[in-house]
């Protein structure tokens, strides 16, 4: 019996593909357990298929197959090898053709080869996006979204297979419609069909389901991903997204009123999603090109951060938005670094909203400048363009940009892609040095500048005014040093009167006379100097020094008196009386001094 | 005389150190005045003599300048800080999407734009209806920063640029008051200029305005000009006619230095204050200046063309004849006769310029002045015109605000000046050892110790004057308590007046935290995302800019306001029932309808509160179908509830503002469709749109935008029809009837025969 069909499945296999390798392996998909996800807006399809080999000679490898019709919407294909153990391995796919076949077929490398007679059981997961199609393609705000979805009952193979169940699990109840062949159970949210026995290598029936489903039908129709490292311990990462709500398209108008007073209207529509963030994210920003979109909210988690994104207004179908979102990482959770070697471990594409479509991703990593022998280790095929330069703060040469894209993506494509580098850690003062740099040459030119006359004219008045102003200045400190002396003195002199230290009162007097000649011979050269310059200043200023011979004589007036007072050659009351006028006649040449000099 | 050391001796002490001795080199403060048109000497002070109390002067200057634009610059950031980065307003949003335009197409391609997406269909040409000395120049500096590789957005430039421009302006101000009065006044000026509130009003950080930058412009044209007049150099003068060009490049207000200038030669003329200096500098800032100034496609020929620059070529002329009259006095001695007549000629064109132009001034007013000179003329000119248009337009009250920054500074100065150095003196008693002491701490500041004599002599003399030590000490403490006040008030006006962004409303509960309504950015951002690229937005003027900027889509108005007819169209369509404004709306292409709706969180600048000026400005143009009159209740009231006008309650802006508000009750104490804004349950709540259909509403209802359907392609029926006889009046035409012949009960035969009968015709 068994001999039988494998003959009968060799035939087949020869008419269908005369010189293809399958038809050489004896496989055969003893039992295939499917499950088709339809609970979202992607359809998850996965197969449990226990694979046997009956041919003679053991296998190294073998091949999966989607159909035509799904295939360019294929967002994600793996498999896996169920073994007694807990772990299970994940295998290595390759692209493969089989000619004759439409459909797009892989070939699987088993991780140990497959003895004749012996038995495996592999786990193939597939992703679609974008085949669940609204229908009504149209609808209004108060009407719930139908999708359909179109199939295949069997499961896609290159070998025959013995015995197989498809379970579909829907988003609702609610279900208009689906293909029954096999007549297929229903309960709830799951329709099973099957078991189908003995089916043919490449059979496809169509499994057509027209249903309910009100998940958000969000797509990214572009995503540019940009990671900025910076050797100063800061990484930061920051996502452009355009977002579309690929549903059935609203019709009619949009009631702000019953959205907000009617539960159940616009259910279809989008109000906010979460996006998860790394743990060590901060400085998160959303915003887009009119400024912060105020409407979402940060929770800071243990494992990660988590955004609720609102965007600015709901989403229906057909509608779309733009945002950026942004954040800073620690470099030290995702840099590691060996001497001059670098690598960077991070995440290509990370999560933007659970059951994420992507429909292109643009991914920028912006290495220091400096970096070189840049080689990139991404996780699955992604399509490398030529690298940019980018500059920013104090960038002479510009940073190296590696730009990657690739097409449809899905949450299994969340991982990590490591770049390696080098990088001379005496770069690092480049920027420092800089600013270092600029400011010196910035100081030095004002120094320069101050100092250096630019004048393209000689003003000799004005030279010769700037130096008798000089000249004049010092004679104003002079004279009031000189006055300041004479203060001194009334001091002195008073001390004296308590006192009567005559010691006390020479000695000041000495010091008065030693002084005010030193600086009534400074003023008198100075007054020469003006006289040089030829200005008329040198007259006043000698009118200064009549005076202040006057006031001298004053001072040395009233010294004497208080000499006189303390012997007790004067009376108290005679001594006060002349003291006054002493005084009075002071302030007065004091006061004369002080217009001239104001005159000066 | 002597009573001005000791202040002098303070104000190195305090921070407030007068600009005496900068000018006079150090010496004395009484001096400046006098030898302040000595600008050679005022220079050399600074350069020459590097002596300790000069540099010490330059670094405190320095200091408070600095000091002063970084003041300025933070208390503009409320806005900022409260909210975020964001232009404001209206006018800021097309400067910046004009700014956004020159730096994304270049100059050139600026100059020329051609803006098909406003004032649909006519266009706007931008390039030429535009100053664009405000775009320039944030272009200029993001240009600039981005050639030094520093990525800054043009939204944070456009930001930045008037908190950043407050701080040239407060420098520029201290120049000038300088210039007038003394470095003291000046750095109280500029501290004064950066948190005046008048300036703050129109400064903001967001605020992407063009007074932003024409303030500093004016201010410095300002200086360069007194700095001309003082020295009758050329040079000055080309720098004064470089700042005027910017000036009008970025302002309209251009004209307020083309007329005060101007006036400021004439008055010297008529004090006798002709000097070549002023001719030097008149004749090189008309000239140049007017060359300059029609370089700015705005501004084109009107400098020779129009009456509000007549008076600057009228001086000029004038100037002119004066200078030939004086020139002639030297060479022609003794010909009386002809310097008579040619005196009687420009005594009677001053006459007429006087009486014609100027016919508010007295000429008394200027020698209320003590100690005028040239430069003093013209800052009361500037005081008392500025005066002038702040009383004329409220919103130039921004001209008003420098000059009373100089001028309170001016008093402020010179009040210190008299009762500052008695602080001084209150806190250290005039004994010989203190003073020593002072002398000894100051060592090597041999000018304190100057001042430190003369305070000896003069305490007698200030003795005499009664003025005690304890009214001195209450005059200073009462100017502190003043200062302290005015920048505490200063800050509580930007804090509260000044500083939203209105784009984004904020509103506060109970426990104090705060509500970010986003109304306004949510509708505009639908419509960037969700409608055509070229759809056409119809809104009232007020939002065609914000349309434009955050929208990016084709508006019919905006704040552009140049086209009434355009505006009272618009203003008809909403203000006329939905049948004729349908029929306004398909012959202006329009797609989309926006208007602002406060009803439900109680916003009181929306449309229905500005409804009555769309009604007059659609009377206006069109007084046959639109009266205001019919807009109000019997008794004259403007009323939105049952007991409004018909009309009111028909008209397209009321049922678009309304629609569906019937419906929604906002709490258990109000009907449904209470109108928060005006207090009053809504007198149709039973809105039904034909032609309209509901495109969005944002979260608290404040915009809601309608879509304008298409013609259907047939029109539908009223009512719907009777039930059964209108079979019999069934119009049936020729060719049906024939087929259908058969199926005709009655009259067949009539029928028949009738059409026979037309048929034979």
């Amino acid at each position: 019996m068994t001999r039988r069909w494998t003959l009968f499945a060799a035939c087949l296999l020869l008419l269908a593909a005369v010189s293809s390798e399958v038809s050489a392996n004896g496989l055969v998909n003893e039992d295939v357990k499917r499950t088709v996800d339809l609970g979202t807006h992607l359809a998850k399809i996965t197969a449990e298929i226990v694979l046997s080999n009956q041919g003679h000679s053991s296998v190294h490898s073998f091949v999966l197959a989607v159909e035509a019709d799904l295939a360019p919407h294929l967002a994600y294909i793996g498999a896996s090898v169920k073994g007694d153990e807990e772990e299970d391995g994940t295998l290595e796919l390759e692209q493969t053709t089989i000619q004759g076949q439409s459909g797009e077929f892989y070939k699987v490398h088993l991780p140990s080869s497959l003895a004749a007679g012996a038995q495996l059981k592999a786990k193939v997961e597939m992703t679609f996006s974008h085949v669940l199609k609204p229908f009504p393609t149209h609808i209004t705000q108060a009407e719930r979204q139908l999708v359909v979805f179109q199939g295949n009952h069997y499961l896609y193979s290159p070998y025959p297979t013995r015995s197989q169940t498809t379970r579909v699990r829907l988003a609702s109840k609610t279900v208009e419609s689906y293909t029954k062949l096999g007549n297929p159970s229903k309960t709830d949210e799951i329709i099973e069909y099957g078991p189908f026995r003995d089916v043919a290598p490449f059979s496809e029936d169509t499994m057509k389901i027209h249903y309910e489903n009100n998940t958000p039908f969000l797509t990214i129709s572009s995503i540019t991903r940009t990671i900025e490292v910076s050797h100063w311990g800061n990484i930061a990462v920051e996502e452009t997204i355009d977002l579309r709500h690929t549903g059935a398209i609203l019709k009619g108008p949009f009631s702000r009123y019953d959205y907000q007073r009617q539960s159940d209207s616009g259910i279809s529509s989008v109000k906010s999603f979460k996006t998860i963030l790394p743990a060590s994210a901060q400085d998160v920003y959303y915003r887009d090109e009119i400024g912060n979109i105020s409407t979402s909210h940060l929770q800071v988690l243990d494992d990660s951060v988590e955004v609720e994104v609102r965007p600015r207004f709901p989403l229906f179908g057909g509608w779309k938005t733009h945002y950026i979102i942004g954040y800073n990482l620690p470099s030290y959770e995702y840099l590691y670094t060996l001497g001059d070697q670098y690598a960077l471990k991070m995440r290509l594409v990370d999560h933007v909203y659970d059951d994420q479509v992507i429909d292109s991703l643009t991914v920028k990593i912006i290495l220091p400048e400096g970096a070189r022998n840049i080689n990139v280790e991404t996780p699955y095929k992604i399509t490398r363009m030529p690298n940019q330069l980018h500059y920013t703060y104090l960038d002479t040469f510009g940073r190296p940009v590696l730009v990657a894209t690739k097409n449809n993506l899905v949450e299994q494509h969340i991982q990590d892609v490591v770049v390696h580098y080098n990088f001379n850690k005496i770069l690092m003062l480049q920027e420092p040095l800089l600013v270092v740099g600029a400011f010196y040459i910035l100081f030095f030119t004002v120094i320069i500048y101050v100092r250096l006359d630019f004048a393209i004219t000689k003003d000799p008045a004005a030279e010769v005014r700037m130096k008798v102003a000089s000249i004049t200045e010092q004679v104003l400190t002079l004279v009031n040093k000189r006055l300041g002396l004479y203060r001194h003195m009334d001091e002195v002199v008073n001390r004296y009167k308590q006192s009567r230290d005559t010691g006390a009162l020479n000695s000041g007097r000495k010091t008065l006379e030693a002084d005010h000649r030193a600086l009534t011979n400074e003023i008198s050269s100075l007054q020469a100097r003006l006289k040089a310059e030829g200005s008329d200043l040198a007259d006043k200023v000698g009118e200064v020094q009549k005076l202040d011979v006057q006031v001298k004589d004053l001072v040395c007036r009233s010294c004497q008196e208080a000499e006189r007072l303390v012997a007790g050659k004067v009376k108290k009351e005679a001594y006060i009386e002349s003291e006054k006028t002493l005084t009075s006649k002071r302030q007065e040449f004091v006061s004369r001094i002080d217009s001239l000099l104001d005159a000066l | 005389m002597a009573e001005h050391h000791p202040v002098s001796d303070n104000k190195h002490k305090s921070s407030l150190n007068s600009g005496a001795s900068y000018s006079g080199n150090g010496r004395s403060s009484t001096a400046v005045a006098e030898r302040g048109s000595s600008a050679g000497a005022g220079g050399g002070g600074l350069s020459g003599g590097l002596s300790q109390p000069a540099g010490w002067q330059s670094l405190l200057s320095f200091t408070i300048l600095f000091l002063a634009w970084l003041a300025g610059f933070s208390s503009r950031l409320f806005a900022v800080i409260r909210f975020e980065s964001i232009i404001h307003e209206f006018d800021p949003w097309f400067n910046y999407r004009s700014t956004h335009h020159l730096t994304t197409n270049g100059f050139y391609e600026f100059l020329n734009w051609f803006d098909e997406r406003a004032w649909y269909p006519l266009g706007r040409i931008v390039g030429g209806t535009v100053y664009p000395g405000l775009m320039v120049t944030a272009g200029l500096i993001h240009y600039v920063l981005n050639l030094l590789h520093i990525t800054v957005h043009i939204r944070d430039v456009c930001v930045f640029l008037a908190p950043v421009f407050s701080g040239l302006t407060s420098i520029s101000t201290f120049l000038l008051t300088r210039e007038l009065w003394n470095q003291g006044a000046g750095l109280l000026a500029a501290c004064f200029i950066a948190i005046v509130p008048g300036y703050i009003s129109r400064s903001v950080a967001g605020s992407f305005d063009n007074e932003g930058i024409a303030i500093f412009a004016l201010q410095f044209t300002y200086y360069l000009w007194v700095k001309s007049v003082k020295t009758g150099s050329v040079f000055w003068a080309i720098g004064c006619c470089l700042s005027y060009f910017y000036m009008v490049s970025a302002w309209g207000g251009y004209v307020f230095i083309i007329n005060l200038i101007p006036l400021h030669v004439f008055v010297l003329l008529l004090m006798q204050r002709f000097s070549k200096r002023v001719y030097i500098a008149y004749s090189t800032f008309y000239i140049i200046g007017l060359v300059l100034s029609m370089q700015i496609p705005f501004v084109g020929f009107q400098p020779i063309r129009t009456s509000e620059h007549m008076a600057a070529a009228g001086v000029f002329v004038l100037l002119q004849v004066y200078a030939f009259l004086q020139y002639l006095k030297d060479r022609l001695t003794r010909q009386e006769f002809q310097t008579l007549f040619f005196l009687g000629v420009s005594l009677a064109a001053g006459v007429v310029f006087l009486s014609v132009i100027y016919l508010t001034y007295t000429a008394g007013l200027w020698f209320c002045i003590k100690n005028i000179n040239d430069e003093r003329v013209f800052v009361a000119l500037y005081a008392i015109s500025a005066v002038y248009f702040a009383g004329v337009m409220v919103r130039l009250m921004l001209t008003l605000t420098p000059v009373v920054c100089m001028l309170s500074a001016v008093a402020f100065s010179s009040v210190f000046e008299h009762y500052l150095g008695d602080d001084m003196k209150r806190q250290s008693p005039p004994t010989e050892d203190s003073s020593d002491e002072d002398d000894r701490k100051n060592a090597g500041n041999l000018y304190d110790k100057a001042g430190k004599v003369r305070k000896h002599v003069s305490e007698q003399e200030k003795a005499e004057e009664g003025l005690g030590p304890n009214i001195k000490s209450i005059v200073t403490m009462l100017m502190l308590m003043l200062l302290m006040m005015f920048a505490v008030h200063c800050t509580w006006v930007t804090s509260n007046a000044y500083s939203s962004p209105s784009v984004v409303l904020a509103s506060y509960n109970h426990d104090g935290s705060r509500n970010i309504l986003d109304d306004f950015r949510e509708a505009y951002y639908w419509l960037r995302q969700n409608t055509d690229e070229h759809a056409r937005v119809m809104s009232w003027w007020d939002y065609g800019y914000q349309i434009a900027g955050m929208a990016n889509r084709t508006t019919l108005v905006d704040n552009n306001t140049w086209n009434n007819s355009h505006i009272a169209l618009v203003g008809k369509a909403m203000s006329s029932n939905e049948t004729a404004a349908y029929e306004i709306m398909r012959s202006l292409d329009v797609d989309y309808v926006l208007i602002i709706f406060g009803g439900v969180i109680g916003y009181s600048g929306d449309d229905i509160n500005k409804f009555l000026w769309m009604v007059r400005i659609a009377e206006g143009e069109h007084p046959r179908d639109i009266r205001e009159s019919d807009y109000f209740t019997p008794q004259g009231e403007f009323r939105v509830d049952k007991a409004g006008s018909p009309t009111l309650l028909n008209c397209l802006m009321y049922k678009m503002s309304y629609y569906r508000f019937g419906e929604m009750q906002l709490d258990f104490r109000t009907p449904p469709g209470f109108d928060r804004t005006r207090n009053a349950e809504i007198g149709n709540k039973d809105i039904k749109l034909k032609h309209l259909e509901e495109a969005f509403t944002s979260e608290h209802w404040l915009v809601r935008i309608y879509k304008v359907k298409k013609l259907e392609n047939r029109d539908r029926v009223e009512h719907k029809q009777q039930g059964t006889d209108t079979t019999k009046q069934k119009y049936t035409s020729k060719k049906t009837a024939k087929r259908k012949r058969g199926y005709i009960k009655n009259k067949l035969s009539l029928k028949k025969g009738k059409k026979l009968a037309k048929k034979s015709l």
